[in-house]
């Protein structure tokens, strides 16, 4: 299995203000497949996300990627962890305003040993006419799409996607899934997926649902859609 | 092959675009960089060029005056001790411009005068003069000086190294390189001048060298006995005791310490501010770092690209400061130097210390502050970057503001308490501009109030301090000095009623961490007419001068000693004369004559309301009256005006970037939310109202709060200044309108700055709001 997660357990606070956010997930996934996270806002979709990011920790319970086990790692290990496994997609796109696409993307490219080929990304990505831009001068769709190329340059084994189409319209929102799709099959990232946009779980192997911090359904999607057959 | 990182492709970008910011910060430092460093190299270069003067040109190891000429029968006798001997006699001469000039024939064996400009006097009729004393008098090459009817033309200026703190005679005070000037003439205009009157003035230089100033002082103190034996001395100066050539040197470098805290502080102050400043950026990019660092970007790689902006600038402000420094700030400090004393040419010498002071300690306070800063901030998860919580504390609950308080008021408030570490710097940037704007403003003030004190308190028109000539200080007793007692005895009797004895002696003091400084101890009548004591027979009273400055109260003792001996005296204070501009002690003179073992009949000098003219001047050390006693603040004036100029501007120049720099960094804070506020409605007045009066009132509270507390910071300074730094008592003095032209200034600049801001409300644009809302 390429990602394990264990009687995953995260609450906040302590005894009358404790609160649980995850209750013990259990989770098995193989390497490359799409995964959506849906559930309603509290649900601990964002929480699982991170955790598995590797950007917040469980109170108990284990992850294990790519045979590494994360609970334990002080933070050095996990920044590595990071470094080495995990690409970042968030609904913000958090490009650097002074440095240009091709650059927004050569930052990720930089934290990887074998990065892909940045003229390579930018072109599937639609972006390469517009690599001298500064981010302010791109539309939000762009700007997704330079978040998601800065995310894959470093060819993760995880691409972890927090809302990605969050902040965009209908066309663009279906750009993008229709990129992540495409990044999926042709580099065979895993990926995993926050999204409260329920249609999206028609392109996913697999559908998480949760609530109250715990799954209620994990199914695996046999009639899976393309991304541009999407409707919502 | 490792990837360059691509993010210090934004630095040079990050700099562009915050242009207005860090062009502030970079010429700030500049400015004090290249000043400091200016400073540092025209002190070390100074001092080195005064240092090596002595040897370069050959500088006397003493000199004295003889009523006759000395014969070649004495000159060989006195050269036995061990001394070669050189005729280096003078003629004054009173200029029409007012002041008196001494005038030398070219030197040519000891002396050695130092070419400044123009050519040495080659003919009869031309005159070199000495350099300060011509830029004093506004006087150059090719004018001509006047002495009544005759006329000098001045081909050249000139540094004696005997002369380089012009003192007319080493009793004086303090010198006046307005009212006394040395020149050099040519051989033969020197003889046909030495036709008038000459003073026969021998300078003398050691074969061996002193091993120590004791024993100088023994070998000087046994010429004196030796030169007696072969004629009549008027005057006998060695060079240890000589101020004209000493005084220099015991000055330079001296503000040296002075500078180098100031520039410390000044550092410290830049770096927090360009802190504050990278720490907005971070809160600004807060987002960005988390992104960074959840793709895994280590807090080392974060830090070390937040510190390439500060350490960049600082790096480029040291290199452009010092070529500054050792160009044009440089010379400014050197005419500063020039402007106070008569010193030779000369070289730039690089200074190490400097390049250390001024490039490195910058770029590692920079450093430090930065560390510091970004390591806290980095340390923080990537969620709380992605979150925008950067805050370490835990979340404390908004300050309950009364609802009474009105709206407007209560949002002012909360900018000031969000912003609050921001405006304690900004208050302490102000103290600082204002502590340095205090002490430019507050030197004319303190040196116009000296020289009304010296008014008041002068206890009558003329002093005289009576000189016993040199030739009366020997052992020996024979018809002719039984002649020169008796002549001396009858040229320093008066007829005039005024006139009122006083015996008088010099100690210095020897107290720790303050400079050794001569103190004047006179010995009063009965019943003085002028000094209002009414001293018994063991009284010690000294002046509030002397007891502010070894902070000394009755009931004390102070502690005096022989210059350049060790013998000892201690006297309990009985009484504090209030008399602030001199330090002086006072005892009955049947007390002082006792103490010194002067002998009962013994005075030195006489106090008077008119002058007296009966006395023999060659028996008149010098005259105390006003002109003597205010020559100290006019030689300030003239040599620290242009500090005083420099000190100011540059106060403004910090008070103007602090508060920009920090007003800016409160506004891009709230960009966001000004840009919400102008969707909402509010008008650019009303939101200029919101979040510039918060600064505003900030701005002008802490120049109120920081007038008092700068006020006694700075009579501190004064006060440390005077006891460590400086000789004799400059009372410390704030004219009140000081305040006025502080705060005014203040608020002018700070208008310039508001305006300034409230463009830049006005170009935040409206759809921020929205596409920074998550």
């Amino acid at each position: 299995m390429f990602l394990e997660l264990k009687n995953l357990k995260k609450h906040f606070g302590e005894g009358d203000s404790r609160v649980d956010v995850l209750n013990g997930i259990e989770l098995e996934m193989e390497k490359g497949e799409f995964c959506v996270l849906l559930g309603p806002s509290g649900s601990g979709k964002s929480t699982l996300l991170n955790i598995v990011g590797g950007i917040d920790r469980a109170s108990e319970g284990s992850i294990v990627i790519a045979g590494e086990q994360t609970q334990g790692m002080n933070e050095k290990q996990l920044t590595m962890y990071r470094r080495k496994h995990l690409g970042y997609v968030f609904q913000m796109y958090n490009l650097i305003p002074n440095l240009t696409v091709q650059e927004n993307i050569e930052v990720g490219a930089y934290l990887s040993e074998h990065p892909l080929p940045v003229e390579e990304i930018m072109t599937t990505l639609g972006l390469y006419d517009q690599r001298k831009k500064l981010p302010n001068q791109l539309s939000g769709g762009q700007q997704q799409r330079c978040a998601i190329g800065r995310a894959i340059v470093k060819n993760p084994d995880i691409l972890l996607c927090d809302e990605p189409t969050g902040a965009l319209d209908y066309n663009t929102s279906k750009e993008i899934l229709k990129l992540i799709e495409t990044v999926n099959q042709k580099y065979g990232n895993t990926v995993l997926m926050v999204t409260h946009n329920d249609a999206i779980r028609l392109m996913a192997d697999r559908v998480l649902r949760l609530r109250d911090g715990r799954i209620r359904d994990n199914i695996k999607n046999t009639e899976k859609k393309r991304a541009e057959e999407l409707e919502w | 092959m490792k990837r360059k990182n691509p993010l210090r492709r934004r630095i040079f970008r990050e700099i562009m675009g915050d242009k207005g910011k860090y062009l502030v910060i970079f010429i700030l430092m500049i400015a004090t960089i290249s000043f400091i460093s200016g400073y540092l190299v025209a002190d070390g270069s100074m001092i080195k060029a005064y240092k090596d003067s002595f040897k370069k040109y050959k500088v006397e190891d003493g000199h004295f005056v003889t009523e006759e000429a000395l014969t070649k029968v004495a000159k060989r006798h006195i050269e036995k001790e061990g001394v070669r001997l050189y005729n280096l006699s003078y003629v004054e001469k009173e200029a029409t411009l007012g002041a008196t000039v001494r005038m030398y024939s070219m030197r040519t064996t000891v002396n050695l005068a130092c070419l400044m400009e123009g050519a040495y006097p080659a003919k009869q009729g031309e005159i070199a003069i000495d350099r300060m004393f011509a830029d004093n008098n506004q006087l150059s090459v090719g004018d001509y000086l006047t002495f009544g009817a005759e006329k000098y033309k001045i081909t050249g200026l000139v540094a004696l190294p005997d002369y380089s703190a012009l003192f007319e005679n080493s009793n004086d005070t303090m010198f006046d390189a307005m009212k006394f000037g040395v020149a050099v003439v040519n051989r033969d205009e020197f003889l046909a001048l030495s036709k008038e009157k000459r003073t026969n003035c021998y300078s003398w230089q050691w074969l061996e060298a002193s091993k120590n100033e004791k024993e100088e002082k023994t070998r000087c103190d046994a010429l004196m006995k030796v030169v007696n034996g072969q004629v009549e001395l008027t005057d006998y100066v060695p060079r240890i005791m000589n101020q004209a050539i000493n005084f220099t040197g015991e000055d330079l470098g001296n503000d040296r310490a002075m500078m180098i805290v100031l520039f410390y502080i000044i550092m410290i102050i830049l770096a927090f501010v360009f802190a504050l400043t990278t720490s907005n950026t971070i809160e600004k990019e807060a987002g960005v770092i988390g992104t960074l660092k959840a793709s895994g970007f280590t807090a080392r790689e974060l830090i070390s690209h937040y510190l390439v902006a500060p350490t960049f600038v600082t790096l480029i402000s040291a290199v452009i400061g010092n070529i500054l420094g050792y160009t044009v700030l440089k010379g400014v400090c050197v005419d500063m130097y020039y402007g106070s004393y008569s010193l030779p040419t000369y070289v730039t010498v690089w200074n190490l210390e400097a390049f250390v002071l001024t490039t490195i300690v910058p770029i590692l306070m920079m450093l430090c502050i930065h560390l510091f800063l970004l390591s806290r901030k980095m340390r923080l998860s990537p969620l709380l970057f992605l979150r925008r919580d950067l805050s370490r504390k835990k979340k404390k609950r908004a300050a309950n503001l009364s609802p009474a308080i009105p709206f407007f008021s209560r949002f002012r408030l909360r900018v000031l308490l969000q912003n609050r570490f921001h405006y304690v710097v900004l208050f302490l940037g102000i103290m600082i501009s204002y502590l340095l704007l205090m002490f430019g403003m507050m030197l004319p003030s303190i040196l116009d109030h000296y020289q009304n004190k010296i008014q008041e308190n002068m206890f009558c028109k003329y002093q005289y301090l009576l000189k016993m000539p040199p030739s009366l200080n020997t052992d020996e007793f024979s018809m002719d000095t039984l002649f020169r007692y008796m002549k001396f005895a009858k040229g320093v009797q008066t007829k005039h009623k005024q006139a009122e004895k006083f015996s008088a002696y010099t100690l210095q003091t020897y107290e720790p961490n303050v400079m050794a400084e001569d103190i004047l101890i006179y010995g009063l009548e009965p019943k003085s007419k002028y000094v209002p004591l009414d001293l018994s027979k063991d009284d010690v009273v000294i002046t509030r001068a002397y007891a502010q400055k070894f902070s000394l109260k009755t009931g004390d003792r102070i502690r005096l000693k022989e210059k350049y001996e060790d013998t000892r005296y201690s006297f309990r204070i009985t009484g504090i004369l209030p008399y602030d501009t001199g330090l002086y002690v006072f005892m009955s003179r049947s007390h002082l004559n006792k103490v010194f073992d002067l002998g009962d009949d013994m005075f030195g000098g006489y106090f008077s309301n008119e002058k007296l003219t009966d006395l023999d001047e060659d028996y008149v050390g010098s005259i105390i009256d006003l002109d003597a006693l205010t020559k100290v603040c006019r030689q300030l004036k003239l040599s620290m005006g242009e500090l005083m100029y420099l000190v100011d501007v540059f106060a403004m120049l910090i008070f103007v970037v602090m508060i920009y720099i920090l007003s800016k960094t409160i506004i891009e804070k709230n960009a966001q939310s000004i840009s919400m506020a102008k969707i909402l409605g509010y008008s650019g007045k009303e939101i200029a109202r919101l979040y510039l009066m918060p600064t505003s009132f900030v701005v002008i509270g802490s120049m109120i709060l920081s007038l008092p507390i700068c006020d006694r910071g700075i009579r501190y300074i004064w006060q440390e200044m005077m006891k460590s730094k400086m000789k004799g008592w400059l009372p410390v003095y704030m004219d009140f309108s000081v305040y006025g032209k502080m705060l005014l200034l203040g608020i002018v600049a700070y208008g310039v700055v508001a305006l300034l801001e409230m463009r830049k409300i006005s170009k935040v644009p409206m759809d921020l709001a929205l596409k920074n809302a998550e």
